[in-house]
């Protein structure tokens, strides 16, 4: 290691050690100080981003939670658990909790069964127009959230859009994609579902490259068919994968918030009012800062249990196969 | 027995035509909405209102473009999200590079606890820390300015851990022998690390610069004047700044996104192949 250095290095030591600016008279074990305070300020830089940007800004938002903070007005006055049983007797808490994991449940199911076909489909060895295929399927998930609701915002238009043209060259009547309760979320979903997609299909194929072939030579000898050898192989040995990707895919699209900001405002009637947005109106247009904090800490807590499950389970699994 | 092998080669040869036609369209049907995007925004508002829309523009109008410009002052957004972008990548590359040194080839006590407070800042959404920094961000008078776009963003637990990944693998023996030459600490990261870890360095940087191009929340709640606004709030703003009925506009709107995601394609076709292979080595912590 670095800081093991035998005998031969001591003139370096000595002159690292006058460079430093200390005596000469330093002893050795004084210098492996100095040299691992020198290691440690290569940290600090992130650390103090890390505390100011990051730690201070938790805890202090654990502490407004308990308060009755109101941005506009200076007094900030303990209030106790009021914010969170506030909230609790809020019928609206549970509407939103709902509208955010009916979007959530559907983003995943669809976003990991169309990601999973796709790396079927896609997963060929060796082929430029292959690749140049994924590729393409993949772009949208670099494409700004902004950009992709604009888009789709144009096409759900109940006026002009494409889809109502061909619902209605179909011969239904056309619909308020935005605007109907009933559309408004499933057509937030399939937003982020085209994003995801891609980035699905990717991760699914790397999976399934490292998949070691002979499983799929001894099945072949057994006779297995392409079906079984989907359901005996590839699937149980994709799980790690799904999983990352189950409680990614879960946590982000907990958090949705610009697509609902651009398509919906959170309407028509609550119908889109996910937990983030509620948030970020209770903060910013109604500057309820206390009440939108303790808000915050229920969404994070959420979060926390379902990073800390994968983190269990994927130990879990790690432990199985070694 | 030839004949049989002939005719399986053949069957076996007509099943991934057809399995190349099944992702071709697929491809396409995937790729409709940017390229809607594209031919929306040549369109003039009488073509995106036809009963029967068009699939290619009757006649390219490049003065949807000139609109865009006109309407919003999208030069000042372009070039902001620009300078906060590439202000993003540089400070977090920095503090990112530094940081990986001291974990990956440094002995301090604490590295260890350390290192997991660092980890654990990935599971800490936005959301947790946006109303504290708004106001510190206000109590510094740095509201509106590239300060507040920029700063909160150096410390990237992401990047740190990537670029601690790629260090960890590098051999000791070159910066042994550089401490030997008596070089220092940052000759040593900055000389001899940097150019030997540059594919993660580079794919890191690229991975940043999209995200920080592409963010929205952060920004929005940043800034408030036309002047510090960046293209993904200024393009939402361009929506609501027009009154009435929205979809006169949208060949206009269409128009201001085209612009907004040239720089993102660019950047992501040159970079592919990179940004694939970072991706799917980060997924198991």
């Amino acid at each position: 290691m670095m800081m093991n250095s035998n005998s031969q290095s001591a003139p370096l030591l000595k002159e690292a050690a006058v460079k430093a600016g200390v005596s000469s008279t330093t002893t050795r074990k004084h210098f492996g100080l100095i040299e691992k305070a020198k290691d440690f300020m290569f940290a600090v830089p992130a650390l103090i981003f890390l505390a100011v940007f990051l730690y201070y800004p938790l805890l202090n938002s654990v502490y407004i939670s308990f308060t009755n903070w109101n941005m506009t007005k200076p007094v900030k006055k303990f209030v106790g658990a009021d914010n969170y049983v506030k909230l609790f007797k809020n019928e609206d808490l549970y509407q939103s909790l709902k509208v955010t994991l009916h979007y959530t449940l559907l983003d995943v199911v669809l976003t990991l069964t169309i990601g999973l076909l796709l790396a079927l489909l896609f997963n060929v060895f060796r082929s430029k127009m292959y690749a140049v295929m994924r590729g393409i399927i993949f772009m949208p998930h670099y494409i700004s959230m902004v950009i992709a609701a604009m888009v789709f915002t144009w096409i759900y238009n109940g006026q002009y859009g494409l889809l109502n043209r061909v619902t209605e060259l179909m011969g239904f009547e056309p619909i308020q994609w935005l605007t109907n309760p009933s559309t408004a979320l499933p057509a937030l979903v399939a937003v982020s579902v085209w994003k995801g997609v891609g980035f699905a299909m990717m991760l699914f194929i790397s999976g399934m490259r490292g998949i070691p072939n002979e499983y799929y030579e001894a099945a072949a000898i057994d006779g297995a068919s392409g079906f079984s050898r989907f359901r005996y192989i590839t699937l149980p040995l994709l799980s790690p994968m799904t999983l990352f990707l189950v409680i990614t895919t879960f946590i982000s699209s907990m958090q949705v918030f610009q697509s609902i900001d651009i398509m919906t405002n959170g309407g028509p009637l609550q119908a889109t009012n996910a937990i983030v947005y509620w948030i970020y109106t209770m903060a910013f247009t109604e500057f309820k800062t206390g009440r939108a904090s303790a808000l915050v800490m229920i969404l994070f807590v959420i979060i926390l249990v379902l990073t800390i499950i994968q983190w269990v389970v994927s130990r879990k699994q790690v432990h199985y196969e070694g | 027995m030839r004949d049989s092998r002939m005719a399986g080669e053949k069957q076996h040869r007509l099943r991934f035509s057809l399995r190349t036609s099944l992702g071709v369209v697929i491809t396409a049907l995937i790729c409709f909405p940017i390229y809607w995007l594209l031919i929306s925004s040549f369109k003039t508002q009488a073509e995106m209102r036809l009963a029967v829309p068009t699939l290619w523009p009757q006649s390219f109008h490049w003065s949807n473009y000139a609109e865009a410009f006109r309407i919003i002052p999208y030069a000042r957004f372009f070039t902001n999200t620009l300078v906060m972008s590439v202000g993003i990548v540089i400070l977090q590359l920095n503090i990112a590079l530094m940081a990986a040194f001291a974990f990956a080839k440094g002995r301090f006590w604490g590295k260890e606890v350390l290192f997991f407070l660092v980890l654990a800042a990935l599971i800490v959404p936005d959301q947790v820390t946006f109303v504290p920094v708004y106001v510190m961000m206000s109590k510094l008078h740095w509201l509106d300015t590239f300060w507040a776009l920029i700063v909160p963003s150096g410390a990237s637990a992401y990047g740190i851990f990537l670029l601690r990944q790629a260090f960890k693998s590098l051999n000791n023996d070159v910066l042994e022998a550089a401490r030997v030459d008596g070089a220092g600490r940052f000759t040593m990261l900055y000389r001899i690390l940097l150019p030997m870890a540059k594919p993660t360095v580079v794919t890191l940087g690229v991975l940043t610069f999209i995200s920080s191009w592409n963010s929205y929340f952060w920004p929005l709640i940043m800034t408030n004047t036309n002047n510090m606004r960046v293209l993904s709030v200024g393009i939402a703003m361009l929506r609501d700044s027009i009154a009435g009925d929205e979809a006169m506009y949208f060949h206009i709107i269409m128009a201001a996104s085209v612009m907004a995601i040239i720089p993102i394609v660019l950047v992501f076709t040159v970079m592919q192949k990179h940004i694939v292979s970072a991706m799917t080595n980060s997924t198991f912590k």
